[in-house]
């Protein structure tokens, strides 16, 4: 698990939107990984286990966020948008970083997963729990946006 | 026939079967824009790549590699920590509420290395238990239990002394005395004092629990080694 570690946490920057909050997200995998680990069955990925773990603690954490009303996911999708606003001007966000935070989540973390995690098509809708065809879709309309807010020559 | 942009991108994964590769590979030769396109979709990988590659060369946080560490050191905690959580309520009610520590200190003193127990009170040491001495005796011992180096040690009172006595090779080493419950009630009148200072000292000493009556029988028999 140990070796795992960087590449959990690169995954959880991309999805939290952020490193410090991507390293929460991190120890909170690796403490319900740890307490599960019964559970993880021998021969299959500890790396896939692992990110779908994640992934489903972070839902569970926006979904919290969401129902004690704060509009954090909310103000930081508009601060990709427009120009850095208030407090958020402090931290100095790459291009990437704020082409990344317009996506909606689900395009986010299908782009995470095949172009950053290197993961086959069918691995990764295996880690987010959908059809092959629906992460292909969004993976296409994630990428789309991207190449239009980066710029095509990329 | 045609090209769709998921067939580009999976194209540029390298996620299409053979054959419509082959098709796609082909349309792509024949067409700059959709080369173009496949150019881009790579590029953007290659860019997301470079994007997130400082994460995984960045030293991991104590925070993320901490639960993973072996923990050698933590077990030795917790079990100090369990046995000094076991020792305490056992012992306390025989204690009593009222211990005070710098009673203790000021009654106690700790002894040489070369101060054995003789007479009666190595008698007592020796063969008096916890469990089987009346409560008129003359000395009482008050509990057994090992110290760190797994010696036994004997707590006892006697109207003139307390203290704390443990066998080694020669006998019983006196560690710890103080004075008596006649000599404390000669002013103050605080009776059991000496006991319960005996008990904090012993406490502070001992390396698990007291013995049960059993275990101290079993200890006399093998005689206290």
């Amino acid at each position: 698990m140990l070796a795992l570690l960087p590449r959990l946490r690169r995954f959880a920057a991309g999805l939290a939107r952020n490193p410090a909050d991507g390293d929460d997200l991190c120890q909170a995998t690796v403490l319900r990984a740890l307490d599960r680990r019964e559970r993880w069955q021998k021969g299959t990925r500890l790396d896939s286990w692992m990110m779908t773990m994640m992934r489903n603690i972070w839902i569970d954490e926006q979904r919290a966020r969401k129902r004690r009303g704060e509009t954090f996911v909310a103000e930081e999708a508009g601060l990709g948008v427009g120009e850095g606003g208030g407090q958020e001007e402090a931290v100095e966000l790459s291009v990437i970083d704020r082409a990344l935070r317009t996506l909606p989540d689900e395009q986010r973390e299908a782009v995470l997963l095949v172009m950053v995690e290197g993961y086959s098509y069918k691995e990764a809708a295996a880690i987010v729990g959908c059809p092959v065809g629906t992460l292909n879709s969004r993976l296409v309309r994630g990428r789309d946006a991207l190449l239009a807010r980066l710029g095509d020559g990329v | 026939m045609s090209v769709t942009r998921e067939d580009l991108a999976a194209f540029a994964d390298g996620e299409l079967d053979a054959a419509r590769s082959a098709e796609v590979a082909a349309m792509i030769a024949a067409d700059p824009a959709l080369e173009a396109q496949v150019q881009a979709h790579r590029a953007l990988r290659d860019r997301l790549g470079a994007h997130f590659a400082p994460i995984l060369e960045a030293p991991l946080p104590d925070s993320l590699t901490a639960p993973l560490r072996p923990k050698v050191i933590d077990f030795a905690q917790a079990r100090e920590k369990r046995e000094r959580a076991r020792k305490l309520p056992r012992w306390a009610w025989f204690a009593g509420p009222a211990l005070a520590a710098s009673l203790a200190l000021a009654v106690f003193l700790p002894r040489g290395t070369d101060d054995y127990a003789e007479g009666p009170l190595a008698e007592v040491l020796e063969t008096q238990l916890v469990a089987a001495q009346s409560t008129d005796a003359p000395t009482r011992i008050l509990l057994s239990f090992r110290d760190e180096s797994s010696a036994y040690c004997r707590a006892y009172t006697s109207e003139s002394q307390s203290g704390i006595a443990c066998r080694d090779s020669q006998g019983w080493r006196m560690r710890m005395t103080g004075v008596g419950a006649v000599a404390q009630t000669g002013e103050y009148r605080m009776a059991g004092t000496p006991a319960a200072a005996v008990l904090q000292r012993a406490q502070a000493m001992a390396v698990g629990a007291a013995l049960d009556a059993a275990q101290e029988r079993a200890a006399r028999e093998r005689g206290w080694r």
